[in-house]
């Protein structure tokens, strides 16, 4: 803990230099989803990483998120700082009937038990129409006029969005760094190392893991709720689809599972690779990404952070 | 009455044609205990084999059978020795993990190769449907079928007559004692791994004339191919037979009798209650 404060505050210094020191937008914008996916690997990562729980459903979570933050803005005016937490919310809350149910399984079934109840819920959004006006969606077109701090907030800028992408990712990493001191962090990792054993020395396995993925599930709601605000649109698929609950999936994997700034690195790596790819073709990035989590897993399945700790690891001790 | 009974009819059509989807998952699985979720991308390159196989050199999906699926075969070999074979000793959420991005590799590969567009194959014979006892069956699916049938039949007198389809099964029930008794299960691997993708590949040729063609259906494949493994029990082949067909019956019934839009969610109603209850499948002997 002690080696990682400094590095918490010099990436958060970083982090706040960032806009000043750029007025490009789409650097910007990058800077954003890189953010943004921080908080989304981060997410899955406290219930995939530490837990071993492998979700292929989170992308219902995030669903619910952008759901609930974008009606409760649409139908009750609630602003963005109220509604994304609240995203975050009613994530968690849906997550415990998630987790009772697909907890009583263990390994692929539980994988296979969590993509189902995100299709479920994908057809839910589809076809509750009086709530999630269905495929149509919802379309956000304009943002209140805000004055924080005795300013106008500029919503045209991106300023504004980056700082609160910033900020959740800052809380995301921090829960993911508490986490792993905490009592319950130790034990998830019993119970990903061996869950009968576990068991056996009296954790209450079940609990934790719910109480696990009801953490995840408040981060992942909470990227849906910035999503929605960012992007100001909600639909089925773009919020609910497979390929965003593997994209949430691939990027914990390739910046290591089970470690605290995994996600951030893993989100850089695949953001960027994303943006310089989809120029030229719209979906080319999923390639890379398929390409990278195959590489990752068969050279080093502990990810790019897990890799580049475990060497300097080695390097400190060789000293 | 008559409604009822062309449902039902199309859904055995439809299902038998799942099942042999989910035997392939399932007959990998049995082996080497891994969820393969390329499966779907595997069945997607046999649609698009039938669909160029057509397009281009005029030749019937079902005569293509006979090129694609040695070749699927061989793919599915290369894929296991090249790439799987050092992958799955790391664990199965590994080997789950190289999948997915094996399956989202392939599918945008596809994408890129051959875009997005829905395609359609237009056989001469595939316009008017037959009629039997007042119930209309699109021929193509009617050959589809009966081809399933005499395929599944194939592969189960393959794994109960010989040699090599009674090391599969032995290695599916107890691999340590296979390997005591001489049985090379590293080929039975490669094997079964090539087996499940050609049977992948054929049923992607058998669906080609009767579904729209895309990159991305393995998404929706390889979901349903969940339902019906898991439904059936997952390393049982009989139970997939099963678990296609009663898929297969249970959507074309809902899609008649309860609302369309939900019709896919039964499927997955089912399916977490059969994980939930009974893990080991409708008809699997209960742990």
């Amino acid at each position: 803990m002690t080696r990682a404060l400094p590095a918490a505050l010099l990436g958060v210094v970083v982090l706040a230099a960032i806009p000043l020191a750029t007025r490009n937008s789409f650097f910007l914008h990058v800077c954003i989803l890189v953010l943004m996916w921080t908080v989304l690997g981060a997410a899955w990562n406290v219930l995939g990483g530490f837990a071993g729980q492998v979700s292929f459903g989170h992308a219902a979570l995030f669903a619910v998120g952008a759901y609930t933050t974008i009606i409760l803005y649409l139908k009750c005016g609630l602003a963005p700082w109220w509604g994304i937490p609240l995203g975050g919310v009613a994530a968690a809350l849906v997550s415990f009937p998630i987790g009772i149910l697909c907890f009583r399984l263990r390994g692929p079934y539980f994988s296979l038990a969590t993509l189902a109840v995100a299709e479920i819920i994908k057809l839910v959004a589809l076809n509750w129409e009086s709530v999630t006006a269905g495929s149509v969606g919802y379309l956000i077109t304009s943002l209140p006029p805000v004055r924080l701090f005795g300013l106008n907030v500029n919503w045209e800028s991106k300023t504004p969005f980056y700082t609160a992408a910033g900020a959740l990712a800052v809380v995301a990493l921090l829960a993911t760094g508490w986490l792993r001191g905490s009592r319950l962090g130790a034990y998830l990792v019993a119970i990903r190392e061996n869950e009968d054993a576990a068991e056996a020395v009296g954790i209450d396995t079940v609990r934790a893991k719910v109480v696990t993925l009801a953490l995840s599930a408040f981060l992942a709601g909470m990227g849906g709720g910035f999503y929605a605000f960012y992007f100001r649109y909600v639909d089925p698929d773009a919020v609910a689809g497979i390929s965003l609950s593997m994209e949430m999936v691939f990027i914990a994997v390739v910046g290591g599972l089970g470690t605290v700034a995994g996600p951030l690195i893993g989100a850089v790596f695949l953001t960027a690779v994303a943006e310089v790819v989809r120029g030229r073709f719209q979906t080319g990035h999923l390639i890379f990404y398929g390409l990278f989590m195959m590489l990752v897993i068969r050279f080093m399945p502990e990810g790019i952070w897990g890799r580049a700790r475990r060497l300097t690891a080695r390097a400190a001790a060789g000293e | 009455m008559e409604t009822l009974a062309q449902t039902l009819v199309s859904g055995v059509l439809t299902g038998a044609l799942y099942a042999m989807i989910g035997i392939g998952l399932t007959v990998v699985f049995g082996v080497m205990r891994i969820i393969n979720l390329a499966h779907g991308e595997m069945v997607m390159l046999g649609m698009f084999g039938a669909y160029w196989g057509h397009r281009l050199w005029k030749l019937d999906p079902f005569v293509s059978l006979l090129v694609w699926v040695p070749l699927m075969f061989v793919f599915g070999v290369f894929l296991y020795r090249f790439l799987l074979r050092r992958i799955i000793p790391g664990g199965e959420l590994n080997t789950l993990l190289y999948t997915a991005g094996l399956s989202l590799l392939v599918a945008n590969l596809a994408l890129f190769a051959w875009t997005g567009d829905y395609r359609t194959i237009a056989l001469s014979y595939g316009v008017s449907p037959v009629r039997p006892f007042g119930i209309a069956i699109a021929i193509p699916l009617a050959v589809a079928f009966v081809l399933a049938i005499l395929i599944t039949l194939a592969l189960w007198l393959f794994l109960s007559r010989t040699d090599l389809g009674r090391a599969i099964r032995a290695t599916s029930q107890n691999p340590e004692a296979s390997v005591l008794m001489g049985i090379d299960v590293e080929r039975v691997a490669m094997v079964t791994f090539g087996l499940g993708t050609a049977l992948a590949g054929a049923a992607g040729i058998l669906l080609a004339p009767s579904l729209y063609l895309y990159p991305t259906v393995g998404e929706l494949l390889i979901v349903k191919c969940f339902v019906i493994v898991v439904l059936g029990g997952l390393g049982s082949v009989p139970g997939a037979i099963a678990g296609g067909i009663l898929l297969g019956v249970a959507e074309s019934l809902g899609a008649v009798y309860v609302s369309g839009a939900y019709k896919d969610g039964i499927g997955f109603v089912l399916f977490l209650a059969v994980l939930l209850y009974r893990p080991s499948g409708l008809f699997g002997a209960g742990k």
